[in-house]
């Protein structure tokens, strides 16, 4: 039986009618067609799926859109305003850290979240922040250099 | 910008500012009005015989529109490989999408279509499969024995392919030689673990037209292996080319079971068919094929190799797929080409288990052997005392030498002495501490890897595609469309051969656009695949953007009243050569040859240029290289191994390349450090691991299956360009993207004996491998 949910993402109301069991991944992709938040895995193990819940990076994978009512919900398509870019989304293009790109949103929102908490983070810390995100392209290398740029900007 | 500046600027990636702000163009994300949701149905049984199969429940279903089995799929045998026509002498085909047989754990019987994902999976559990349990061979020395269960008929003793070489008189060799080193090398199966799981959405149309999105790295391949697994003309097909895909690696090179599926399912139902795999299909439809290589060298007091023996087993699976080609790459590149020697003779099987199917995996059979012979090389350099860098460059090929691959080929630009060299100064290879010397828990060590020969693409198999081509056309503004057929799956193309069209046409970078293709409209392209994408596609990108200059600059010459030959085009502007305040813009100039206008002169009206100069300005070309030209490469690693926990770190890479003039050093860098991740993934921990009784995968999730995280990684990977100059390249290129993944297990290996003093020759290096070794377990 379908329930009627209210989410609020990226500071917009949506009203949704889901089955209890839809994911919030699922819910952001298949609803709302909000395309940039992806599927690599739905077990919780990749990473690609990674919103912000009231500012915390999580896999929205395993999260039901219903138990997440209260929360603000940050996605992709939140960064930045006013047709400006995120710095992080800068930095990643800057320095070269999207290949193919399937992981960089999930990058992106978990590194979000180590530099809303932290000016300056070292390496280790960058590093540890993104482990939950897997990247098969690009080594990391240049995915912690734009982390680094953007805290730096 | 001039053509000099555009080769070798790290120009930013166009697609990144889509990428990150969501991005669009990703197969996964295409979606179609009234489209449905297709669902494989996979057996649960190593070997079976499928007694019977009940569908009624399923289809009583409210929401499925539609459910395949064995009777409604075709029957004719094929093999799913894009990149070689069908019918080709060397490839096996032993493979039907629905049989009455099943001989892995996961091969589809069935496949249902319905409204929601939900319904489909739901569907699934009503189909009622009787199956008789056969018996199952999951180890291919096993297979090849007498008793072992046939699993194909066509195919005694299990063996698929049973492809040999030789050269000279190995005896003769051998008996030549002052030592003979014998080793025996396992490498495992692991996954290409793209990001993007495989998908495709089909739609027949009324007349029986199928528009075809998928996430294969091919978009010509599939178009003629899916016409042909639904015996239709390919003109019945159209297949279109996603703006970029989620990596591939290999991993995406045939047509799946999803592909075929879906179009049956689109076909008679009359609806668009999307089909996309979990993470648990992804990990058991494709994967590196595990080899033993039991390698035999023979080598004189000087350290001259003097004759070479091997034989190498491959697992494919119960399918041949990419087996059948993978163990010629294997013998070829891994084993025989990599270095000098006069005798040689190798015999590879390739033969059929129990076990899920191989892909072509980033390398394509050339790790493996790799692994082998590099460890080899350095077991024989310990024992007898060679230094590992000098015993190479005595038995490597040198600029000039004739391409191992194809005699009428030279080796004309060959930087693998340079690439030593270059790497052993950078990581300091004069502190390489004797084997096993260092005291303490945690032992260093520094170790090499080379690979000398490889490709930039497959001219010399004779079964394999390797022409290409492109098109561009000139807008109004100045700026060109440049379409083709190579799908980026994430390593650049789209960057690097719109940078080679504008240096070609004299645009500016950001002026030239990947745009829109199909397989209606683009001209023939191999696959992405075999590091072939910046030398062949990057060629035939450069013909056509020739092509199209030299209209641009007659149109030019007629309205600068000109010599066509005294002209040249650089930052988007056309000059008499020498004369820069001659220069008028390229837009001026395809303006003038689309508009249909005259131009107003002393005599009055006049037709702005000649009519023949009327119309589009644009180039096409369609081409086969004229070669493949070798890479080569050096990886110089540092490990760190914890002999109490048998862990082992990477601190450290030093990675030579020599890939030709580089035309995108941002990109290619990213090439090498991806590939070093996906090395150091083989070498320590990757592995596709199953069920010795049951064939079950039991790594097929992420959690599971370990690869590395940013925490894996050596905070330090350097690399390093040998810029030669490739004569037959487009500005002198030439590839790079496998060498990278090729090198790092025997590199990491050879650093690992550094460390500890003990010899591992199965992969991966896991730390209960490491304290076995020590005799710690
Ligand atoms: S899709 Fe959520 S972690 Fe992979
Ligand atoms: S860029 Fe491809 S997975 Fe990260």
């Amino acid at each position: 039986m379908k329930q009627l949910i209210t989410l609020n993402i990226n500071g917009e109301q949506h009203e949704l009618a889901l089955s209890p069991d839809t994911t919030l991944l699922k819910a952001l992709r298949q609803e709302l067609g909000m395309l940039g938040t992806k599927r690599g895995c739905d077990t919780s193990a990749c990473g690609c799926c990674t919103v912000h819940l009231d500012g915390k990076a999580v896999y929205s994978c395993v999260v039901y859109a219903a138990a997440v009512q209260d929360c603000e919900i940050t996605t992709i398509e939140g960064l930045g305003s006013n047709g400006t870019l995120d710095p992080l989304q800068e930095a990643f293009v800057e320095a070269g850290a999207v290949q193919c790109g399937f992981c960089t949103c999930g990058m992106i929102m978990s590194a979000k979240q180590l530099l809303d908490e932290q000016d300056h983070p070292d390496e280790e810390q960058i590093r540890q922040a993104i482990s939950g995100n897997l990247c098969r392209c690009t080594g990391y290398t240049k995915i912690v250099d734009a982390i680094k740029m953007a805290s730096e900007a | 910008m001039a053509a000099a500046d555009i080769v070798g600027k790290s120009v930013t990636r166009p697609d990144a500012w889509d990428k990150v702000t969501g991005g669009r163009g990703y197969p996964v994300n295409v979606q179609l009005p009234g489209m449905l949701h297709g669902k494989l149905l996979r057996s649960p049984y190593a070997h079976a015989r499928i007694i019977s199969i009940d569908t009624s429940e399923a289809e009583k279903l409210p929401g499925v529109k539609g459910v395949l089995t064995a009777k409604d799929a075709p029957v004719r045998p094929f093999n799913p490989v894009y990149f070689t026509p069908i019918g080709c002498h060397s490839m096996v085909q032993d493979m039907v999408l629905f049989s009455d047989r099943v001989r892995f754990v996961g091969q589809p019987v069935a496949a249902v279509a319905a409204t929601t994902e939900a319904i489909a999976e739901q569907a699934l559990q009503l189909i009622d499969v009787d199956y008789e349990e056969l018996p199952t061979v999951f180890d291919p020395e096993e297979a090849m024995g007498e008793n072992a269960p046939q699993l194909h008929e066509a195919s005694p003793q299990n063996i698929a392919k049973n492809p040999s070489f030789e050269v000279g008189d190995v005896e003769a060799g051998f008996a030549e030689a002052d030592h003979v080193f014998e080793g025996v090398y396992q490498t495992q199966r692991v996954h290409t673990c793209y990001m993007e799981p495989r998908v495709c959405v089909i739609d027949c149309d009324a007349q029986g037209h199928f528009t075809v999105h998928s996430s294969m790295q091919h978009i010509f391949g599939l178009r003629e292996k899916l016409a042909y697994a639904l015996d239709i003309p390919e003109g019945r097909v159209t297949v279109v080319k996603p703006p970029y895909i989620g990596g591939g690696f290999g991993g995406k090179l045939d047509i799946g079971y999803i592909e075929m599926a879906a179009a049956l399912l689109s076909e008679r139902i009359g609806r668009p068919v999307r089909i996309e795999h979990t993470r648990h299909e992804d990990f058991i439809s494709t994967a590196r094929h595990p080899i033993k290589v039991y390698l035999k060298t023979g080598v004189s007091k000087d350290g001259t190799i003097t004759a070479r023996e091997a034989k190498s087993i491959l697992d494919t699976g119960a399918h041949a797929t990419h087996g059948s080609e993978v163990i010629m790459v294997h013998g070829m590149f891994g084993v025989v080409f990599p270095y000098r020697c006069a005798n040689k003779k190798w015999e590879g099987y390739t033969v059929y288990t129990n076990n899920m199917i191989g892909g072509g995996y980033r390398g394509y059979g050339c790790p493996q052997g790799c692994f082998a012979v590099e460890s080899q090389i350095d077991e024989i350099c310990e024992e007898l005392g060679f230094d590992p860098i000098e015993f190479r460059l005595k038995n490597a090929y040198e600029q000039g030498d004739p391409h191992p691959f194809n005699p009428a080929w030279n080796l004309n630009s060959y930087g693998y002495a340079e690439a030593l060299e270059r790497g052993a100064a950078a990581i300091d290879w004069s502190r390489r501490q004797p084997a096993g010397s260092e005291t303490g828990v945690k032992k260093r060590g520094i170790g090499l890897g080379t690979q000398g020969v490889w490709v930039s693409g497959c001219m010399g198999f004779p079964d394999i595609y390797e022409h290409t081509g492109a098109i561009i056309k000139l807008n109004a503004d100045g700026s060109a469309d440049l379409a083709s057929g190579t799908v980026d799956l994430g390593s650049g193309q789209i960057t690097t051969l719109c940078q080679i069209a504008a240096a070609e046409l004299g645009l500016e970078p950001e002026q030239v656009r990947m745009s829109y293709a199909d397989t209606d409209t683009v001209p023939f392209d191999a696959p992405t695949h075999a590091s072939r994408a910046t030398y062949s596609s990057g060629l035939a990108v450069q013909a056509a953007a020739a092509d199209a200059r030299e209209k641009l600059l007659e149109v030019a010459a007629a309205m600068m009243e000109a010599n066509p030959q005294d002209l040249e085009v650089s930052a988007g502007r056309i000059e008499v050569k020498g004369s820069p305040g001659s220069a008028i813009p390229v837009a001026d100039v395809v303006r003038m040859a689309e508009s249909p206008f005259m131009k107003d002169t002393a005599e009055g009206p006049q037709p702005s240029c000649p009519p023949e100069h009327k119309g589009t300005i644009m180039g096409s070309s369609s081409l086969a290289p004229p070669e493949n030209p070798s890479p080569a490469t050096a990886l110089f690693v540092e490990v760190e191994v914890d002999t109490d926990t048998g862990e082992v770190s990477v601190l450290r890479c030093v990675y030579a390349h020599d890939l030709g003039r580089v035309i995108n050093p941002n990109a290619a860098e990213g090439q090498v450090e991806g590939g070093m991740q996906q090395g150091i993934g083989y070498a320590l921990m990757e592995d596709l691991q199953f069920d010795t009784e049951t064939g079950t995968c039991l790594t097929s999730d992420f959690l599971d299956y370990k690869m590395p995280t940013a925490m894996e990684m050596p905070r330090e990977i350097e690399s390093i360009f040998v810029e030669t100059n490739e004569p037959s390249g487009p500005f002198g290129a030439k590839s790079l993207s496998e060498q990278c993944v090729t090198v790092p297990a025997a590199a990491i290996a050879a650093a690992v004996y550094n460390a500890i003093g003990v010899r591992i020759r199965e992969l991966p290096i896991t730390p209960e491998k490491v304290l076995r070794a020590l005799g710690k377990l």
